[in-house]
């Protein structure tokens, strides 16, 4: 096949307008899959990510389409992330792309999201496809949507393809878009062999997997290549694509796309953003974009049942060699013992890895308060990174601390704008701009610390707003800030996994709500247990668990023998699943309660 | 060893009762249903005779349900029939838990056939906590009901109390224990009220349409009873029970030890050769069953040695005397101290558990807080 006669697009879109089933129906349009055999949802393989109606990680997949114009065309489609934690992997795969479909609810119209994954489109030179998605439901008002194109996006609105991708009408149209509207790839098959990895995964059998675009030169089984960023060299076992199951190939060219698999062994070696060259006639340059995949949120990971912390281990070493943004580090809590501390893209992310470990290594898991990193500059001039509240030196040491920032963007009806500033206002943020991309919705912009993003902020930002503003972050970097370490005693003993590092001017209510929140979530027990809050040696709140004063049950005879065993039996099961601080039991929630509280 | 038979007829459910009882709405059709039933505990008992050694019963106990919702005579006859074909001991306690709805009549034919012990459930002496509860006697039927009981012979008897009840002040609990008391009973059993799944009352609640005391005031009701009771010469004996000196329920007693007991009845548990069982809680297919001459379970378990030890600690840990140790070391051949070592010591340093004696007993704390006890002797979790 010609490299003109290749087409490489992704779908990008708000989470819930449709791109999974978009996808879907492509798939089965072009007869990569029959309806029989296509489970829902295609693309979406982990269980997880289809529990939580999201994409973790991106595929891509290869079709086969005969144009109207009689030719054969193959369509590369490369699913994208629908999240901000994964923004960084959203922008791989739109570089390895020339277009991009941008899809839109035809009810919800433009959201948060479609306009930050637009941008990076933009940033790609991608030509854009716009798809009105969802037409068939009864509030949808695709004219609207259309004027949204023109005036927010400044596209075309005739450019606009109305569809179903329930239904399947509109379905062909996209098809004969993306061949004609979507350039063929360039890149120079003489050229140095570039190839930049977008994505990849861990394969029990054939160790990290990469998902490469070929840009300049060829890449074929046997080859040595080179991993630009590393300078680590592997022979290529495997080449393959998928449609959507894996075929394999003997070479791949300028403009495909496809997986490479040259026993490597985690997915260190085939960094997101990376390069692979060949050895024997090396690329002088990389392709542009390249960046590490950098932990933003850190939280303690650690076994309920001390004895499970080296199944934790393995589970977290099983874990990264599929998720090359896990990070972990072994550390120790005065209150937990042994664990990990483990870095995130972001909460999303965290949860993801909480729920894995949980569900498939079936481990009982408490975790920390998730913290951003502070830059620390100490009075001799030095600087030190902290990521846990309980590794912050004494005050007399800190000259000041910086904390990183971000800029938001939030998209929300105009009836909510207030809700949304106030929310942002609470969260310490500083306005930025307030602009009405139609007459009912506006765009916010604002800039908040990075660690009130992670504290529950854009659950509330919904629930504040009935569910309807979207947000969008990007980093944007360190700004100095007056935080101070929140202590938490329970039984008068200061409980270092429940510290927390809050601003100043919020420590004291901050301390108070959280003392109520852990009366509420620890239960009573046989002694009553004092919470305190306390900044340094200042004690800023008080709460007490009551003494539990009656566990009994009132009759039992003959006939209650078994209901009164299992019923004890499930209560220590539960117990087992709270850790014990001293003689405190404390359930996994409370240590996520910070969380949870203004 | 004890009988117990269950009598699965009520005119009415109490709101918080979750035993296995038919609502009797038609006396034609509660007639019929009635002898199939008799006729089925006759078939069922004398299906046990053969697997049971000479002499090994010492109680026989009529639970409900309503047991004397059944014809006294209907009921005496079993009563008589069961003495005869089954192997009891000459000296036996035989109790009917009973309606305080009793006419000495009734009682007169109960007691010639062997009874001497009932079992009055008057849970309250004030009429709108009894309409409250769904009961249908009020608080003057227990005086009437007690004078019957003892004017036909029977001087053994026990009244059923609950506590905690929506809108049941101290003042009124204070009151029933007090008028109670001034009736001398020989026992006295004080429940705290449980809300039980499947019961108007477990509804109610979630419906949020009625308020429950809290624990804490459970537990100060609780307190009250113990201190009143006592003062009234009662001794404490299990969680919920007091009784004047030498009047300890025998038959309840098996149980707390964890005795074998035969169950018998339609939803009836009894637990022989350390096989726990549960007869289905359905009258039509009870009966059909023993049409058969075949039992009929919901549940039956096997209970192996070290999980009956265990069962024997939690149950015990219900009586204020505790486990006795040389009992325990008699039947187990092993000493609680060797099986649970670290359970004590851990129980008694938190001041739930103590030992004097020769018997390991829980504390005063304990005692308000014996799941946590009982818990710790269950080594299955």
């Amino acid at each position: 096949m010609s490299q003109k006669n290749i087409r490489n697009f992704s779908i990008i879109a708000h989470i819930d307008h449709g791109k999974s089933t978009l996808a879907d129906r492509i798939l089965e349009h072009t007869g990569t899959l029959s309806e029989r055999e296509m489970a829902d949802q295609v693309l979406d393989s982990m269980d997880l990510e289809r529990e939580r109606g999201i994409t973790i990680k991106l595929q891509a997949v290869r079709l086969s389409y005969e144009a109207r114009d009689g030719e054969e065309y193959i369509l590369n489609l490369i699913d994208t992330p629908g999240h901000v934690d994964f923004s960084y992997e959203v922008s791989r795969s739109l570089a390895a792309c020339e277009g991009a479909l941008l899809v839109i609810d035809a009810s919800q119209g433009i959201e948060a999201q479609t306009l930050a994954n637009l941008y990076l489109a933009l940033d790609h030179n991608l030509a854009i496809i716009p798809v009105i998605n969802k037409i068939d439901l009864p509030n949808a008002d695709p004219e609207r949507v259309k004027g949204q194109i023109e005036e927010i996006i400044g596209l075309d609105r005739d450019e606009a393809i109305l569809v179903s991708a329930r239904t399947g009408e509109g379905i062909e149209q996209i098809l004969e878009a993306i061949v004609e509207r979507i350039p063929a790839p360039e890149g120079d098959p003489q050229a140095a062999t570039r190839a930049m990895i977008f994505d990849s995964h861990y394969d029990q059998y054939r160790g990290a997997v990469a998902y490469a675009r070929i840009v300049d030169g060829t890449i074929s089984v046997g080859d040595n290549i080179m991993m630009m960023s590393t300078g680590r060299e592997f022979e290529v076992s495997e080449l393959g694509v998928f449609r959507p199951a894996l075929v394999a190939v003997k070479s791949l060219g300028p403009g495909d796309v496809g997986c490479v698999m040259a026993s490597m062994k985690d997915v260190r070696d085939t960094r997101v953003g990376d390069t692979i060259t060949l050895v024997k006639k090396p690329s002088s340059e990389a392709l542009p974009g390249y960046r590490p995949a950098k932990p933003m949120v850190f939280s303690g990971l650690y076994p309920v049942i001390n004895e499970e912390y080296v199944a934790l281990r393995e589970a977290l070493e099983r874990l990264q060699l599929n998720d090359a943004a896990l990070t972990y580090e072994a550390e120790s809590s005065a209150a937990l013992g042994f664990g990990y501390r483990c870095g995130f893209l972001g909460l999303l992310h965290l949860e993801i890895v909480q729920e894995r470990l949980e569900r498939e290594f079936d481990l009982d898991l408490i975790t920390t308060a998730p913290n951003v990193v502070y830059q620390i500059v100490l009075t001799d001039g030095s600087v030190k990174e902290v990521d846990n509240p309980s590794d912050l030196p004494a005050p007399t040491k800190i000259e000041f601390i910086e904390e990183p920032f971000v800029r938001a963007t939030i998209m929300v009806p105009d009836e909510f704008v207030g809700a949304a500033m106030e929310i942002c206002q609470e969260r310490r943020g500083v306005f930025g701009n307030l602009e009405y991309i139609t007459p009912e919705r506006a765009r916010l912009d604002y800039e908040l610390p990075l660690a009130e993003i992670i504290m529950d902020f854009f659950d509330r930002l919904k629930s504040r707003t009935k569910g309807y503003a979207s947000l969008d972050y990007e980093l944007i970097g360190y700004r100095q800030s007056d935080v101070v370490k929140l202590d938490i005693l329970l039984n008068n003993n200061p409980i270092d996994a429940l510290s927390c590092i809050v601003h100043r001017d919020k420590a004291e209510s901050k301390g108070r709500n959280l003392a109520e929140k852990l009366k509420e979530v620890i239960p009573r027990q046989q002694f009553e247990v004092p919470i305190q809050a306390a900044i340094g040696t200042k004690i800023i709140a008080r709460e007490t668990v009551r003494a539990l004063r009656k566990d009994v049950l009132a009759k039992c005879y003959g006939g209650d023998v078994s209901r009164k065993r299992k019923l004890l039996e499930r209560q220590k099961e539960g117990k087992r699943r709270m850790k014990s601080l001293g003689n405190v039991e404390v359930p996994q929630e409370a240590f996520m309660a910070i969380l949870k509280v203004e | 060893m004890g009988v117990y038979v269950h009598i699965p007829f009520c005119v009415q459910k109490c709101y918080y009762c979750d035993f296995y009882s038919l609502v009797v709405r038609n006396q034609t059709e509660f007639q019929l249903v009635a002898s199939n039933y008799l006729s089925s505990l006759r078939r069922e008992s004398v299906f046990y005779r053969p697997k049971l050694k000479e002499n090994v019963f010492q109680t026989l106990y009529f639970g409900g349900g309503t047991p004397t919702l059944l014809p006294a005579a209907d009921l005496s006859e079993l009563v008589s029939f069961l003495i005869e074909n089954l192997p009891f001991e000459k000296e036996i306690e035989v109790t009917v838990e009973a309606n305080p709805l009793l006419d000495l009549a009734d009682v007169e034919i109960l007691a010639s056939a062997g009874v001497n012990r009932i079992s009055l459930g008057a849970q309250a002496f004030q009429d709108h906590l009894l309409r409250a509860l769904g009961r249908t006697h009020r608080a003057g039927d227990v005086f009437r009901a007690a004078e019957a009981i003892r004017a036909a012979g029977i001087t053994n008897l026990n009244l059923d109390l609950i506590f905690g009840l929506p809108r049941q002040s101290l003042k009124e609990w204070e009151e029933t224990l007090q008028k109670a008391v001034a009736l001398r009973p020989t026992h006295i059993s004080c429940y705290g009220l449980i809300l039980e799944e499947g019961t108007p009352f477990f509804h109610w609640h979630n419906l949020g349409l009625l308020k429950f005391p809290s624990d804490d005031f459970q537990a100060r009701m609780y307190t009250m009873a113990r201190q009143s009771l006592k003062e009234a010469g009662y001794e404490h004996y299990e969680i919920s029970n007091f009784c004047l000196p030498g009047y300890r329920a025998k038959h309840n007693l098996l149980y707390w030890a964890n005795r074998s007991f035969l169950g018998l009845g339609a939803g009836a548990s009894g637990y022989l050769n350390r096989v726990r069982y549960t007869n289905l809680a359905d009258l039509n297919k009870y009966w059909q069953s023993w049409l058969q001459g075949k039992p009929i379970f919901s549940q039956r378990e096997k209970v192996s040695l070290n999980q009956e030890m265990d069962e024997t600690m939690m149950m015990g840990m219900r009586l204020l005397d505790g486990v006795a140790e040389e009992e325990f070391k008699g039947r187990y051949g092993v000493s609680y101290w060797e099986v649970y070592p670290a359970e004590i010591e851990n129980l008694s340093q938190r001041g739930l558990l103590e030992y004097k004696d020769g018997f390991l007993r829980v504390t005063e704390r304990g005692l308000y807080l014996e799941n946590m006890v009982s818990a710790a002797f269950l080594r299955g979790v």
